[in-house]
């Protein structure tokens, strides 16, 4: 064996059929994540730690998350969070190590990858670069033990879209968000309604006091197909609370009402778009959803009764995991792992990354090519 | 044996030092894009040549910069996963530091006591983006105060105090000229062999070093989220 290579292994490991445990690490967006996953082939993964260190408070007042502040939040998050999530275990319980390679705010992402790259070469571990949307869709076979292939509603705060997942690395977008994410309509919402962040939490609390009777807009709901779009309900949020407080003093209970009207907006459109998903999906094993919106109850609750009335099994990953972790960053690289994929030390961080690289881009379709 | 680098600014520099504090090797390319990717088989190649593997290495040494902010984390991170991994410290040095540390780095065989003296006052300057300088006043290689950003045509006055003060690094004769100060550029191609032996003193002076952070010296650019929220009535 070459000490000198970092692209040699401590042990040898027939990554196909062997028991794994993988170390993964997020560090996309605003949470610094790691966690330990195992995999006994046969039996059902186990998560033994799942650590994740949130950044909201470092964003508070900036409206939306500022990818330098988080950038030196990861850089000084990442090896103490990869500390906790081992438990004192030491890397020699890894057999591998997985990491987001992109797509997200590149800052984070760059100082994941690199520093997955230095415990992979001084422990001499394998490593495999994740597709961070991957995780989140490969998310329902850890929870869930799913089999491909199945409906996946992936809807965050910064991604929206419909995939027919068929296999590892191998997903088909039928539709997604042309402009906002609903996280992020939900953040913009709370924003504008002086409520405090995260939004989606915010909005859902105060929507639950109130009653959704403010007519607004349900975006492409007339268009064919599965795209979906949320900016000009942002927009109209902003003109009803102009129309509720001209004066700029808006009362308590009309804001809980738009809170509500907006939610059942964002509800509807969901709904209904998964319905004609299911419908161009073919058929599946699941329809599941996964991404911090699929932590609203009353969202969650409606794409239930839609798989219902297909007839659908519903599979939603416990809230945790419906946001960003790093546990579905070591699930995906233990499915990689499985199908033979690695990376050696030269992998590269990617801020655009789209899941399914057949497909049109839909986001930040410029020169250098689709985000997501 | 310690390995040192830094990716402050476009390029890789990197080195080997050994537990005397005597360099091994060093070697420096320069990158404009793509640090992120070539970092390590970089370093790999560096430890090869001496017949050096990752079990071998005692500490870590890590330029923290200032310069460019995403070139900082690429190092930081790298240093820190490898501290993680190996069980030994990650030592962070800073530019200012490890320009104005008197180190023998010229190949000339040496005899004790020959190392260049120490100047007292030392104005060490980087540079920063929009035709900024990141400045940090030394004595005797240590830092005074706290680093500064300026306009290198305009350096404030109190740079200039420090009897028989010396500028060192980038655009330093327009830094000196105000001050009539001698003034000397530097040359990146020493930042890895410089970091890994700033190194090599502090933990030989029994120095327990902390978590390598990123100097940055600037804040980021953020704004405050536009738009006031409405006043809030029962």
């Amino acid at each position: 064996m070459d000490r000198h290579s970092g692209r040699c292994y401590r042990r040898r490991v027939d990554f196909r059929n062997a028991p794994l445990t993988v170390l993964g690490i997020e560090a996309s967006c605003d949470d610094t994540a790691a966690a330990l996953v195992r995999h006994v082939p046969g039996a059902a993964p186990v998560i033994l730690s799942n650590v994740v260190a949130g950044q909201d408070a470092l964003h508070e007042g900036f409206g939306g998350v500022v990818p330098e502040i988080a950038a030196r939040a990861h850089a000084e998050a990442l090896d103490l969070t990869v500390e906790k999530a081992l438990e004192g275990r030491g890397l020699r319980v890894v057999d591998a190590v997985a990491v987001t390679a992109g797509p997200g705010l590149i800052g984070g992402v760059v100082a994941g990858v690199m520093l997955a790259k230095g415990i992979a070469a001084g422990a001499g571990l394998p490593l495999v670069g994740v597709n961070h949307l991957a995780g989140h869709a490969l998310t329902p076979r850890l929870t869930d033990g799913l089999s491909f292939p199945y409906l996946m509603l992936l809807v965050s705060g910064g991604h929206c879209q419909f995939l027919l997942v068929r296999g590892e690395g191998d997903h088909r977008r039928l539709g997604g968000t042309i402009d906002d994410a609903p996280g992020e309509a939900f953040d913009k919402t709370a924003r504008l309604l002086g409520l405090p962040m995260p939004g989606g939490p915010a909005v859902e609390r105060e929507a639950a006091r109130g009653t959704p009777r403010i007519a607004l807009p349900r975006p492409l709901l007339g268009r064919e197909g599965c795209d979906l779009s949320f900016s000009g309900l942002k927009t109209a949020v902003l003109r009803a609370r102009g129309d509720l407080a001209p004066d700029g003093a808006l009362r308590e209970g009309d804001r809980a009402d738009l809170c509500a009207s907006f939610q059942a907006a964002v509800t509807e459109v969901l709904a209904e778009k998964s319905r004609r998903a299911l419908r161009a999906a073919g058929p599946v094993t699941a329809f599941a959803v996964a991404g911090g919106v699929a932590a609203n109850g009353a969202i969650r609750a409606a794409l239930e009764g839609v798989a219902a009335e297909a007839g659908t099994p519903f599979a939603a990953p416990p809230p945790p995991l419906c946001t960003d972790n790093g546990a579905m960053i070591a699930w995906a690289g233990i499915e990689a792992l499985r199908q033979g994929r690695r990376d050696d030390l030269t992998l590269a961080a990617r801020p655009r990354w789209p899941l399914d690289e057949a497909a049109a881009p839909m986001l930040g379709s410029g020169k250098r090519g689709a985000k997501a | 044996m310690i390995l040192g680098f830094d990716t402050s600014g476009p390029w890789l520099s990197a080195a080997l030092a050994d537990r005397a504090g005597r360099l091994q090797a060093h070697r420096t390319e320069g990158m404009a894009r793509g640090q992120a990717e070539a970092l390590f088989p970089f370093l790999e190649t560096l430890m090869a040549g001496e017949g050096v593997g990752w079990k071998d290495l005692t500490a870590l040494a890590v330029g923290t910069g200032p310069g460019n902010f995403t070139g900082l984390r690429i190092a930081v991170a790298a240093a820190r996963g490898l501290a993680l991994s190996l069980g030994v410290p990650a030592v962070g040095v800073s530019g200012f530091e490890a320009l104005a540390a008197p180190l023998p780095l010229d190949d000339r065989p040496r005899r004790a006591g020959d190392e260049p003296a120490s100047p007292a006052a030392l104005v060490v300057s980087l540079p920063a983006p929009r035709g900024q300088a990141y400045v940090q006043a030394t004595r005797g290689g240590a830092p005074e105060g706290e680093p500064l950003l300026i306009d290198p045509a305009d350096p404030p006055e109190a740079l200039g105090r420090p009897p028989g003060v010396r500028v060192l690094g980038h655009r330093a004769a327009e830094i000196a000229r105000p001050f009539r100060a001698d003034h000397e550029t530097y040359d990146p191609s020493h930042m890895g062999a410089r970091t890994a032996l700033v190194a090599h003193r502090r933990l030989a002076a029994g120095e327990v070093p902390g978590r390598p952070r990123p100097l940055y010296v600037r804040p980021p650019d953020a704004a405050p989220g536009a738009g006031r929220p409405p006043r809030i009535v029962p």
